[in-house]
């Protein structure tokens, strides 16, 4: 029953994310915008590049789903409203969304050509900048709740949400996560301007819609992830508890989407240098003044 | 109605709905670029399209303005690697061969891109499906299959058969029918057409050639004429092609080998393999020859990161979405460092004066129609050139309306660059911002300018206070005051000129030169954004906006020279007259100074870095002698 919800409630937050990417991509607010496109997507010639490597081609943008899938299958919308609710959950999403990595370096490699495959790799460096930068923020989450189930760990702010009790995880996560999601400016994969779309760039049709969706549901994995360790999931005064998670979610989600049109894209070499040398030395002292507050003041 | 780029498949069902949306769901991509569609006056952000960066996402291309020649094959590649249904919507294009017919086209105005959209959606919305669909290919694509032997590259033939040297089967291989010119703007295969990596990759067979049939994957100094085992570890051989695609120092043979072909013109940088580099000898504790990859790139160029890369070369643009327009730029990309460079433009000026009957009006209008990005500014230069050859004078009044007439030419195409910028930098609220404005200037007059002023100048603050901005451009593609460069590259490196210090009409308006510290791409931007505001307060001190009429020469001979400080930097003209006709005209325009420093830029960069680099001298390929 709860996967026939969640995952109903995934499409919904899809097809809502579809929305407002588009308004924040190329300026147009339409509620049914997405749905012409999607099915139109589906009409047109779904490409196979010549020489490419079919399995990468084809599992690429597959695989990049599954691992969003599974990222949300640990992510609580309400009290019970759960896929799975793993002792060791925290892990296990950043485990499923370690596959991104591979998707995306597959997806990038497949189709033979040079815009993608440079796409590809560079999100492997992009990997070394924001990898350590989605653990270490949920190791200091996970020590306030003293369990790594997703379930505890909202339930441990019902006193206090984690954005305000380690507002420095809060942020570096977000960042981490909007960089594995290859989100502007951290879009170093798809950079339009660079890349000419990227690991997008080669491919059409039904591939490409698969790809799209698979983006959104790791958006929507993030942005969950994000409300379930820093923002109370589903607690929340007056309204149900999924009520609370789906407006947090989206409204994470949009902001992620969107906080990249005003700003240039970051430089690789900048990110990389910044996420171990600031990102790192903030989160070791972010793990260091939780642990401090969680012995001294136990809220 | 159907649509030459149809479908194939009965149009039924379920179909008919898929058509209606993509009827709803039009992605375009534009030629020659949305930048230069804007300059035309056109305002592709406000018709109810999505404009795409790559024609493998779009389901129409919309061509803007008379196509130019050169870019024609171009734009046969870039049909062809889009998704079928297509459409082609053209907009005052003419001749576009070798593209199919335009699926719809009017003349270029705004209406008539919303008039021909109207069309296009009922269009598509009939006929995305057909039962029998035509084969489009594009010239620059076709593959000719042709035999070498494996030993013997310099034998070629065009049937199978046996090599006249040594009795070997020749082997089969593609190349271009037309050598590797003419690719698209997107080096992106399809099944049914050659990946120019190919052609790189049958460059290197040749390379490799002579090296012999047989070699051990691990031990490549191992070669044999003949299958076997490996006298060293006792490996089967395998074919001296395969080690070069699948051995472990070269990957995959993705994206092709074009820098092999590239090792003696850039042997200079064999001179990092110094620090970066290994050899079996520094590499203690590694048995020699344990590792192939040492072996296979010994001796190769090494970029400055010291890391040994497979070398590919990389096509960028001629329509390339963040890069002017027209530029065919190709990298040599070593990893993703940029280890070489070439910047041509595809749309180079012809002569300016065709056959000896050409009037002085006749002149003016060719000239400015050659330059699409800067059109009012080269019709001054060009009024303004023949009035002195002819020793008239337009006046005062004239002289302040076409200073003034360049000033808000300058802030359009200031503001189509920061639109440019933004587009290339992700930065999308800029590009929709800063191409709204510029469309909003372009043709504006005085009042006009003076409503848009509020507007333009918050741009420019918030320009240079966005985040990121710094970390962007700061220190990238830094020039030195040595190396020749014209207009906003010129003088955003602490001193230059400008050709406006000169004019007696602008010294009266007030202008003075603006100068930016740094020479670095953040202070191109900055100068800009300077330039944008100064150029606001010298139109209001003008009064009065201008642009200039052909001066009356019917009879008139003699020689004359004018140089215009153009938002590009100076252009300077000559012409004689006899008999009231043009017979001579000779231009020299800041683009050609420009275009030189692209490899200056890009050298050793990385490929995000070097193509800011690029954009950051707001080349105009029109202006490029030819």
């Amino acid at each position: 029953m709860s996967i026939v919800v969640v995952l109903l409630s995934l499409a919904a937050g899809a097809y809502a994310l579809a929305v407002i990417e588009r308004w924040a991509v190329h300026g147009h607010l339409s509620l049914t915008g997405p749905a012409w496109a999607a099915l139109a997507l589906l009409g047109r010639e779904s490409l196979l590049a010549r020489k490419s490597d079919r399995l990468f081609f084809e599992l690429g943008p597959v695989l990049l789903l599954v691992a969003g899938l599974m990222a949300v299958a640990v992510i609580p919308l309400a009290p019970g409203l759960i896929i799975t609710d793993l002792a060791t959950g925290a892990l296990f999403l950043n485990a499923a969304l370690a596959y991104v990595l591979v998707a995306l370096i597959m997806a990038g490699w497949g189709p033979n050509g040079a815009y993608a495959m440079i796409a590809g790799w560079r999100f492997l460096g992009q990997f070394i900048a924001y990898a350590m930068l989605i653990v270490m923020p949920i190791t200091a989450v996970a020590m306030r709740a003293e369990s790594l189930s997703t379930v505890e760990i909202v339930a441990s702010q019902e006193q206090l949400w984690n954005v305000l009790y380690q507002p420095m995880g809060f942020i570096l996560f977000v960042v981490a996560a909007m960089g594995l999601a290859w989100l502007p400016p951290l879009d170093l994969p798809d950079a339009t301007g660079e890349l000419a779309g990227g690991v997008e760039a080669e491919y059409t049709g039904v591939r490409l819609a698969v790809l799209r969706l698979a983006r959104m549901v790791i958006i929507l994995a993030l942005a969950g992830a994000t409300v379930t360790f820093y923002l109370g999931g589903w607690l929340g005064p007056w309204l149900p508890g999924w009520a609370w998670s789906a407006i947090k979610i989206l409204a994470v989600a949009a902001a992620m989407l969107s906080v990249g049109r005003y700003m240039p894209r970051i430089r690789e070499a900048r990110y990389l240098a910044l996420s171990w040398k600031l990102g790192i030395s903030l989160a070791l002292a972010n793990i260091f003044v939780v642990g401090v507050i969680a012995l001294v003041v136990p809220i | 109605m159907t649509i030459a780029g149809a479908r194939e498949g009965a149009m039924y069902g379920i179909r008919r709905a898929v058509a209606a949306a993509m009827a709803r769901d039009l992605t375009a991509f534009v030629l020659p670029g949305p930048s230069v569609a804007r300059s035309m006056g056109i305002d592709l952000a406000n018709a109810h399209l999505r404009i795409v960066g790559t024609p493998r996402h779009a389901n129409v291309l919309i061509i803007a303005g008379p196509l130019d020649v050169g870019l024609r094959d171009a734009a046969a590649v870039a049909y062809a690697q889009m998704p079928r249904p297509r459409t082609i919507l053209a907009l005052g294009a003419g001749d576009i061969a070798p593209l199919p017919d335009a699926d719809v086209s009017a003349p270029l105005t705004q209406a008539g891109l919303h008039s021909e959209l109207a069309d296009l959606r009922r269009v598509v919305a009939a006929g995305a499906f057909r039962a029998n669909t035509g084969e489009f290919t594009a010239a620059a694509l076709e593959v000719r299959v042709e035999y070498t032997c494996p030993m013997h590259p310099e034998i070629v033939r065009d049937a199978p058969g046996d090599c006249p040297k040594c009795g070997m089967t020749l082997v089969p291989r593609e190349t271009a029918s037309n050598g590797h010119g003419g690719h698209g703007g997107h080096d992106m295969p399809r099944e049914d057409r050659p990946n120019p990596a190919d052609h790189a990759h049958a460059g290197h067979a040749h390379d490799a050639g002579g090296s012999g049939a047989y070699t051990c994957p691990m031990h490549p100094e191992v070669i044999s004429d003949a299958p076997g085992k490996c006298p060293k570890c006792g490996m089967n051989l395998v074919k001296a092609e395969e080690v070069e695609s699948h051995g472990p120092g070269h990957g995959h043979g993705h994206g092709g080998h074009g820098g092999h072909g590239k090792q003696q013109d850039h042997s200079g940088h064999d001179g990092h393999a110094g620090h970066g580099g290994h050899s079996k000898a520094t590499i203690d504790g590694i048995e020699p020859h344990f590792m192939s990859m040492v072996e296979l790139t010994e001796g190769q160029p090494r970029s400055s990161d010291g890391l040994q890369m497979d070398w590919i070369e990389v096509p960028f643009g001629p329509f390339f979405p963040g890069l002017p327009a027209g530029l065919r730029l190709t990298l040599t990309l070593d990893g993703d460092t940029v280890a070489a460079s070439d910047a041509r433009s595809l749309v180079c000026r012809a002569e300016l004066v065709d056959g000896p009957q050409m009037t002085a009006g006749d002149f003016v209008e060719r000239l400015a129609a050659m330059m699409p990005l800067g059109p009012v500014a080269y019709r001054t230069l060009a009024c303004a050139a023949i009035e002195e050859a002819a020793s008239a004078d337009p006046g005062q009044d004239a002289r302040r309306g076409r200073a003034a007439a360049v000033e808000r030419e300058r802030i359009a195409s200031h503001l189509g660059w920061l639109a440019e910028f933004g587009t290339q930098s992700g930065f999308l609220w800029l590009a929709a911002r800063a191409g709204a404005l510029q469309l909003a200037v372009q043709g504006a007059d005085i009042d006009g300018i003076a409503a848009q002023a509020g507007a333009i100048r918050a741009l420019i603050r918030r320009v240079e206070t966005a985040p990121l901005m710094r970390m962007r451009l700061g220190r990238i593609a830094r020039i030195g005051t040595d190396a020749p460069a014209s207009g906003p590259v010129d003088r955003a490196r602490g001193g230059g000129a400008d050709a406006r210090t000169e004019d007696p009409t602008l010294k009266a308006l007030g202008f003075e030169m603006c100068v930016r510290e740094g020479g670095d791409a953040l202070a191109r931007l900055r100068l800009r954004c300077d330039e944008i505001a100064q150029s606001l307060d010298l139109i209001a001190a003008a009064g009065r906006i201008a642009v200039p009429q052909v001066p009356d020469v019917e009879t008139v001979s003699g020689e004359g020279a004018a140089t215009i400080e153009t938002p590009r930097g100076a252009a300077r003209l000559r012409v004689k007259l006899a008999n009231g006709k043009v017979v001579e005209a000779e231009l020299d325009t800041p683009t050609d100074v420009n275009i030189a420093l692209v490899e200056t830029v890009t050298a050793q960069r990385e490929l995000g870095d070097a193509l800011a680099a690029v954009a950051s001298l707001d080349l105009s390929p029109w202006e490029v002698r030819g």
